[in-house]
C-alpha cells in the first residue's frame, strides 16, 4: 500500500495529468452528492422565529363580519366599472383610468393620503407605462420614520385579474385607519401590473428611479416589511401559496416567511405551499423537488412576484397567493394579513436575527448557508484545481517523457516503464521540436497568445450580451438560432488561427485552457456565496470544460479528428443558446417570451443571470470549443 | 384679636402681590377637518423677579426656579412632542409653530455665564436637573446632541443688555413621550391638575392623539412700567381623533361594527344585505367633552384669576352648542369663538351635537401654512446615502424667507459640496440651479467625531408657487461596537430639522425626524467568540489545575485514605509529607 503510494507519488504523469482529473471529478461528484444529502432530517433543520419581537399569532385578529359587507361593496363597486367598460366583449383585465378614479375616491373617503406616480419603461421594443397609486395610513402616533408596504397589485405576475386582491387591500385599509396601535405607517399601493409598477415604486421611493419614472409626492419613513396580496378566482381559496424569491436570488429574511408560514397555519387554519408544491408529504423526493424548484428560481434570478422588487433595497417582502379550491374565503386572507401587519409592527428593529441565505425544503424546513454551500464551492473548486494543475503542467512537465530524467534520478521507475516512455519521448521529440526542452525543470510560458485569447474572449461576450438585452423582441429567435452557428463556427475558427501561430499548440492549449479555467472558478466560488443556485447551475454546466483536452498528437489522424468532432457536437450541446432552448423546451414556454423576460429584467430590476451567461459561461466554453478544436489543426 | 391681625396680613399680602404675580389657565378647542379636534391647553403663571430671586414662590413651580437659579438659566424652552402636524388637512399650526418642538424632547436655554466653557457646564447643570424633574432621558443631551444655534432662535423675553447670554439647544428625536413626562408636568400647575380645565389631561386619552406636543417656556418679562416679572407658560397642545377618543375606555378595540349599525350607500343598485358600500360620513361628527376626555372639567381652578374666558370653542356660529348650564357665556368680538367662565364648583361639559346641516361657508377658515417642508434620506444601502429637503411655497405671490437648521450627528458627515439644488415651478419642469440661488447665508460647524454634531444654518429664499428641492450626499461613519445602542439594527435617530420663517412673529415648522440605517455588526459573534473562548479557557485551566493540584493515590491507598481511622489519617499525612519531600514531578513520572 504504502509501496504503491509512493510509486504514485514518484510518476510525474500521474501527478501532473491524470491526478488533477481525478480530485475535479471528486469534487464535481461530491458537490453533487452534498446537495442531494441536504434534504435528509440530519443535514436541514425545523424552521424557527429567531426575532422574539415578531410574536406571530399572539393577536387576535378581527377583520371578520361586517367587513366583509364593505368588502362586497368595494368589489362590486370595481367589478361594474370592469363591466361597464367592457364593450367589445373582450375579457378586458387593464385598469382603466375610471377605475383608478374609483380607487383613489375610496382610499380618500377612508381618511388615508392618496397620491399617484406614473411610470414608463421601455424593453426590447415594447413599453411597459402605467400608473401607480398608492396611500399612506400615518401611525397615530408615528413620526413617518418606519413603514410597512401592503401591495395589491391590478393584475398578478401571471396576468390574471387580482380583483378579490385589490378588494381586500381597500377593506383593509379602511379597517386599519380605525386602529391605533400602529407604531409604523401602512404603506397601500395599487400598482397595475406585478412587474414594473412596484419597481418604479420602490425605486422612487430611494429616489434611484430612471428619469422615465415619476418621483413620489408623498413619502414616509424607512419600509420595513412589504407583503403582496394576490387572489386571482372567484371561488374560495384551500391554501396560501408563499413566494418569496427576489431578483438575482435575493431572499427575505426567514423569519418573515416563518411568521406567514406561523400565522397563516397556527392561527388561521390555512395551509400553506411554497415552489408550487400542492402536495407536499414531507418525503425525501418531495424535499428535494421542492428544494430544485427553489433553486432554479433563485439561479434564474427573475422577479417570483410583486414582492420581488423590494428585496435590493433590503426591505423583506412576500407574496401571498391563494391557491387550490377549500372553504377558506378572503376574510381569512384578511385576517392573516392583519395578523401578519400585527407582528411586523411589533418589530423595534428591522429584521435582522434570522438567515438571509437558505434554502426551503419543505414549510418548517430549512438549510442554512453554511450547510449548502460546500456543494458549489466544490464544484467552483474543481474549475480551481484543473486550473492550477494546468499551470503546473505547463511549467513544469512536459508530456509523459520529458521528465524522464528525473524519474531516472530517482531511480524508483521500473525499467520496462522508462522504456516505453523513452520510446515515447522520442516519438515526440521527432514531432515536436519546439516541444522539448530537455535539461531545465521549469519551462518558459508564452502567455502573450493565451492571455491576449482569454481577455478577450471575456470581452467578447459583451457583445451578445448587448444585444440580447437590446434588440426588439420579435428578433429573438433569430439571434438565438444565429448565435447557435456562430457558436458552432467560432472555436473551430480560433483554433484554426491558433495552429497557423508557430508556437508549440499543445503548450499553448493548456495555458489558454487554465488562464479560462481559474477566473471562471475564481468568480463561480464568489457567486456561490452571494447566489449559490446559479453558482451550482453553471458550474454543472461547465464542468465537462475541466475535462476537455486537445487530443494528443500522437494519436492517429482519423481517431484524432473523430475524436475532436465528435467531442465538438457534444460541447455545442451544452452551448449556453442550446441550453436556453432545450430549457425552454422542457419547461414548454417560449424561446421569445424567456428572452423579452430577460430582457425586461436587466432593464427594469437590475438583473444580471445573462451578465454570468455572457461574461463567464460562455467565454469559457469557447475557450473549450477552441481546445477541443486544437484536434482538428494539429 | 392676634387671628384678626394674621388674616388682615395674609390679604393685606395677597392684594398686593395679586398685580404682578398671577395665574391664569384657558382652553381652546377648535374641530379640524376630516374628523378631529384641536385642544390647546395653556398655563401661564408670574412671579415678581424680586421674589422669583428671593425664592418666595406663589404660582411659580418651586422645583423648576431652583433649577433655574442654580442653572443661571435666564429663559428655557423645554418640549415634548409626538406624532406629526398634518398640515394638509390642517391648516398651519397652533400658536405658529412657537410652542411645539421636533419629535421627542427638545430644549433650549439662554444661560448667564462668563465665557462659553461656563455655560456648557451649567447647561449640563440644566439638563440633569431637568431629567430628574421630567423623568426624560435629558442627561443624554451630552455635547455631540449640543449646539448653538446662529440665527434660528431668539430670546423672547426682556433680557438685560448684558450680553453674557449663551444660547445652547439640544434635542432627543428617540425620546418616546408618554405619561410618565406628564405627572411632572401637571405637577407644576397650582392646581396640579386636580381642578380647572388641567383636570381634563389624563394620560389615556393625552398619548392617545395623534398628535400632542407639551411645553414649558420660562422668561423674563419686563412690562413698560412696574416690575419685571418671570413668567412661566405651560402648553398642551393636542390634536385627538373625534371617532376613537369617543371609544369607551373598557372596549377600545375598534372591532367591525354590527351588520346593521353600517352605514351603507343605498342607491348602489348591488346594495343587499350581505353588501355594502360605505358612507363616509363628511359632516362634523357629534363630541362632548366627557365623551372625548372621559371626564369633565372639575370646576374652576381657585388659584386662577377670575378674569377671562377659560373654556373657548372655535366652530362655526351656526354650530349649536350645549355647555353646562352653570357656566356663563363671554362675549367675544371673533364670530367663530365662543367662550365659557367656569363655574367654580360645578362640573363644566361642552356638549357639540352632529351638525345637521352640511354648508362648509361657516367654518371656521383654516389658514393655509406658508411653506410646506419635507426632509428624507434618499439612496440605500450602509456606506453613502443623501439628504433631501424639500421646501413647497403654497402662495402664489409671496416669496418666503426662512433660516433652515440642522443637527446631524457625528456618524452622519455630510458632503457641503455636493449640496445642489433644483426648482420645479407649478408646471412640473425640473431645473437644475446654484445653490447659491436661493441660499443667501450659510453658517456651517462641521462635525468632530465623537464630540460634537454638525451643525447647519442656511438663510434660503423660496420663489412663490414653486418647489425647492436641496439634496447632499453623506458618508455613514462606522461606529466602535460600544457605542451601538441595544436595537442597533433600528437604526440611529437623526433629529428633524427646524425652519424659522421670518415674520413678525417668526413662525415655526420643524420637519419629521429620520431614521438613519447605520453599518451594523452581527452582535451575536462577539457573544460566541467569547463563549468560544470561554469553554477553551475552561477546559486547558480545568486540565491542568488537576494535573498541579490533584494528588494521584492508587485505589488501596485511597481506600485506607477514606476510612477515617487513625491509621488512615495517619497514612494520609504520610503520603502528603512524601509528595512534598519528593516533589510532585517525581510521582508524575
Amino acid at each position: 500500500m504504502v509501496a504503491s503510494l509512493r510509486n504514485l507519488r514518484n510518476n510525474p504523469h500521474f501527478l501532473f495529468v491524470r491526478l488533477p482529473y481525478i480530485l475535479s471529478f471528486l469534487c464535481i461528484i461530491s458537490g453533487v452528492i452534498w446537495l442531494f444529502l441536504l434534504p435528509l432530517d440530519d443535514y436541514s433543520r425545523k424552521t424557527y422565529i429567531s426575532e422574539n419581537a415578531l410574536l406571530p399569532g399572539q393577536v387576535h385578529a378581527y377583520f371578520a363580519g361586517s367587513e366583509q359587507h364593505i368588502f362586497r361593496g368595494y368589489k362590486r363597486e370595481l367589478e361594474g366599472l370592469i363591466n361597464g367598460n367592457e364593450n367589445e366583449g373582450e375579457e378586458s383585465v387593464e385598469r382603466t383610468p375610471v377605475i383608478s378614479e374609483k380607487i383613489q375616491s375610496i382610499l380618500k373617503a377612508s381618511g388615508l393620503k392618496v397620491a399617484t406616480q406614473g411610470y414608463e419603461y421601455t424593453s426590447s421594443g415594447i413599453t411597459h407605462q402605467g400608473e401607480n397609486i398608492y396611500a399612506i395610513i400615518q401611525a397615530p402616533r408615528g413620526d413617518a420614520t418606519e413603514a410597512i408596504v401592503l401591495v395589491a397589485a391590478w393584475e398578478t405576475i401571471d396576468g390574471e385579474l387580482n380583483l378579490n386582491g385589490v378588494s381586500l387591500a381597500l377593506t383593509l385599509a379602511r379597517y386599519f385607519k380605525r386602529w391605533s396601535l400602529w407604531s409604523k405607517d401602512i404603506i397601500f399601493v395599487f400598482p397595475p401590473d406585478s412587474k414594473a409598477g412596484t419597481q418604479a415604486w420602490v425605486d422612487a421611493y430611494h429616489d434611484m428611479q430612471p428619469p422615465t419614472v415619476q418621483p413620489l409626492p408623498l413619502k414616509s419613513g424607512a419600509l420595513q416589511g412589504g407583503l403582496v396580496i394576490e387572489y386571482p378566482f372567484e371561488h374560495r381559496f384551500e391554501n396560501v401559496h408563499i413566494i418569496y424569491d427576489g431578483v438575482n436570488g435575493q431572499l427575505p429574511n426567514l423569519d418573515l416567511f416563518n411568521t406567514a408560514v406561523s400565522i397563516a397555519g397556527g392561527q388561521m387554519g390555512i395551509g400553506t405551499r411554497l415552489q408550487e408544491m400542492w402536495d407536499h408529504d414531507n418525503s425525501y423526493e418531495k424535499r428535494l423537488q421542492t428544494m430544485l424548484r427553489g433553486m432554479v428560481k433563485q439561479g434564474l434570478g427573475y422577479a417570483a412576484g410583486a414582492h420581488s422588487s423590494f428585496m435590493p433595497y433590503h426591505i423583506d417582502a412576500i407574496t401571498l397567493q391563494t391557491q387550490g379550491n377549500g372553504w377558506q374565503d378572503e376574510m381569512a386572507l384578511g385576517r392573516t394579513v392583519e395578523g401578519l401587519c400585527r407582528s411586523l409592527n411589533n418589530l423595534l428593529e428591522h429584521l435582522h436575527q434570522s438567515f438571509f441565505f437558505y434554502l426551503l425544503m419543505q414549510t418548517h424546513r430549512f438549510v442554512s448557508i453554511g450547510t449548502y454551500l460546500p456543494s458549489a464551492m466544490l464544484i467552483a473548486g474543481n474549475f480551481t484545481i484543473m486550473a492550477i494543475a494546468l499551470w503546473l503542467r505547463t511549467g513544469y512537465y512536459k508530456g509523459p517523457g520529458a521528465d524522464d530524467s528525473t524519474v531516472t534520478r530517482d531511480g524508483k521507475a521500473s525499467e520496462s516503464e522508462k522504456e516505453q516512455l523513452l520510446s515515447k519521448d522520442q516519438a515526440q521529440a521527432i514531432s515536436k521540436a519546439g516541444d522539448s526542452i530537455n535539461g531545465s525543470t521549469v519551462a518558459e510560458r508564452q502567455l502573450a497568445l493565451p492571455l491576449t485569447l482569454v481577455i478577450s474572449l471575456h470581452l467578447l461576450g459583451l457583445i451578445p450580451l448587448y444585444i440580447f438585452n437590446n434588440i426588439s423582441h420579435e428578433k429573438y429567435t433569430l439571434a438565438t438560432h444565429t448565435s447557435i452557428a456562430i457558436n458552432a463556427l467560432l472555436p473551430p475558427t480560433l483554433s484554426l488561427l491558433l495552429s497557423r501561430t508557430n508556437v508549440s499548440q499543445q503548450a499553448q492549449l493548456h495555458l489558454i485552457k487554465s488562464l479560462s479555467l481559474l477566473p471562471l472558478g475564481l468568480f463561480l466560488s464568489t457567486l456561490a456565496t452571494l447566489n449559490f443556485s446559479l453558482s451550482f447551475m453553471t458550474g454543472l454546466l461547465c464542468s465537462p470544460l475541466s475535462f476537455i483536452s486537445c487530443p494528443s498528437t500522437a494519436t492517429k489522424p482519423a481517431v484524432r479528428y473523430a475524436s475532436a468532432v465528435l467531442g465538438l457536437v457534444l460541447l455545442n450541446i451544452l452551448s449556453p443558446p442550446v441550453v436556453l432552448l432545450a430549457g425552454c423546451k422542457y419547461f414548454g414556454v417560449e424561446v421569445t417570451t424567456v428572452l423579452t423576460e430577460a430582457a425586461f429584467g436587466w432593464d427594469v430590476w437590475g438583473m444580471w443571470t445573462q451578465v454570468v451567461v455572457w461574461c463567464v459561461w460562455w467565454p469559457a466554453w469557447v475557450v473549450g470549443g477552441v481546445v477541443l478544436g486544437g484536434g482538428l489543426f494539429s | 384679636m392676634i387671628i384678626f391681625f394674621i388674616v388682615a396680613l395674609i390679604l393685606a399680602a395677597l392684594s398686593a402681590g395679586s398685580a404682578a404675580s398671577n395665574y391664569h389657565e384657558n382652553l381652546l378647542l377648535q374641530p379640524l377637518p376630516p374628523s378631529s379636534l384641536l385642544a390647546s391647553f395653556n398655563f401661564k403663571s408670574n412671579t415678581t423677579q424680586t421674589s422669583f430671586e428671593q425664592q418666595h414662590f406663589r404660582y411659580f413651580p418651586r422645583a423648576l426656579g431652583q433649577i433655574l437659579q442654580h442653572a443661571n438659566t435666564r429663559e428655557l424652552h423645554l418640549r415634548f412632542t409626538t406624532g406629526r402636524w398634518d398640515s394638509e388637512s390642517w391648516g398651519s399650526r397652533p400658536w405658529d409653530g412657537a410652542k411645539e418642538g421636533g419629535t421627542g424632547v427638545e430644549l433650549w436655554a439662554w444661560i448667564e455665564a462668563t465665557d462659553d466653557e461656563t455655560a456648557f457646564s451649567k447647561w449640563i447643570t440644566l439638563t440633569q436637573s431637568l431629567s430628574g424633574l421630567f423623568c426624560a432621558s435629558l442627561n443624554f443631551i451630552d455635547s455631540t446632541r449640543t449646539t448653538r444655534p446662529v440665527a434660528s432662535f431668539e430670546p423672547t423675553g426682556d433680557h438685560i443688555a448684558s450680553g453674557n447670554l449663551h444660547l445652547l439647544h439640544g434635542t432627543l428625536p428617540g425620546e418616546v413621550v408618554c405619561t410618565e413626562n406628564l405627572t411632572p408636568f401637571l405637577k407644576l400647575l397650582p392646581c396640579k391638575g386636580k381642578a380647572g380645565v388641567a383636570s381634563l389631561l389624563d394620560g389615556h386619552k393625552l398619548f392617545d392623539a395623534a398628535w400632542q406636543s407639551m411645553a414649558i417656556d420660562v422668561r423674563p418679562v419686563c412690562p413698560s412700567e412696574g416690575e419685571c416679572l418671570v413668567q412661566v407658560d405651560q402648553t398642551v397642545d393636542i390634536v385627538m381623533d373625534i371617532e376613537r377618543s369617543k371609544r369607551p375606555r373598557g372596549n377600545p378595540i375598534p372591532r367591525p361594527v354590527p351588520n346593521d349599525k353600517l352605514d351603507c350607500d343605498t342607491s348602489k343598485p348591488y346594495h343587499a344585505r350581505d353588501t355594502c358600500y360605505p358612507l363616509e360620513k363628511t359632516a362634523g361628527k357629534s363630541w362632548s367633552i366627557s365623551e372625548l376626555f372621559g371626564r369633565t372639567i372639575s370646576g374652576s381652578c381657585p388659584l386662577a384669576d377670575g378674569q377671562g374666558e377659560t373654556v373657548c370653542l372655535r366652530t362655526s356660529p351656526l354650530q349649536e352648542v350645549r355647555p353646562s348650564p352653570d357656566s356663563v357665556e363671554a362675549s367675544v368680538s371673533d364670530q367663530f369663538t365662543r367662550c365659557y367662565t367656569l363655574p367654580s364648583s360645578e362640573s363644566f361639559d361642552l356638549d357639540v351635537p352632529e351638525q345637521v346641516s352640511a354648508a362648509t361657508d361657516n367654518d371656521v377658515p383654516l389658514e393655509e401654512p406658508v411653506l410646506h417642508a419635507e426632509r428624507t434620506i434618499v439612496g440605500h444601502g450602509q456606506e453613502r446615502g443623501g439628504m433631501r429637503i424639500i421646501f413647497n411655497n403654497p402662495s402664489t405671490e409671496k416669496t418666503v424667507d426662512f433660516i433652515y437648521f440642522e443637527t446631524l450627528p457625528w456618524f452622519l458627515r455630510p458632503y457641503i459640496h455636493t449640496l445642489q439644488a433644483t426648482i420645479t415651478g407649478r408646471d412640473g419642469v425640473r431645473q437644475q440651479v446654484p445653490a447659491s440661488e436661493f441660499i443667501k447665508e450659510t453658517y456651517y460647524r462641521p462635525g468632530i467625531d465623537r464630540e460634537r454634531g454638525t451643525q447647519l444654518e442656511l438663510a434660503l429664499s423660496v420663489p412663490p408657487a414653486s418647489t425647492v428641492t436641496l439634496t447632499y450626499d453623506f458618508e455613514k461613519a462606522i461606529l466602535r461596537y460600544t457605542e451601538y445602542p441595544p436595537d442597533a439594527n433600528r437604526g440611529f435617530n437623526v433629529a428633524p430639522a427646524v425652519i424659522k420663517i421670518a415674520a413678525a412673529k417668526p413662525i415655526y415648522i420643524r420637519t419629521t425626524s429620520l431614521l438613519l440605517q447605520l453599518p451594523t455588526p452581527d452582535f451575536s459573534m462577539p457573544y460566541n467568540v467569547i463563549i468560544l473562548t470561554s469553554t477553551v479557557i475552561a477546559l486547558a485551566f480545568g486540565s491542568i489545575f488537576n494535573l498541579l493540584v490533584r494528588r494521584f493515590v492508587t485505589t488501596e491507598e485511597a481506600a485506607a485514605l477514606q476510612a477515617q481511622t487513625l491509621k488512615g489519617r495517619l497514612g494520609g499525612k504520610i503520603v502528603a509529607l512524601r509528595d512534598r519531600i519528593r516533589g510532585k514531578s517525581a510521582k508524575v513520572e
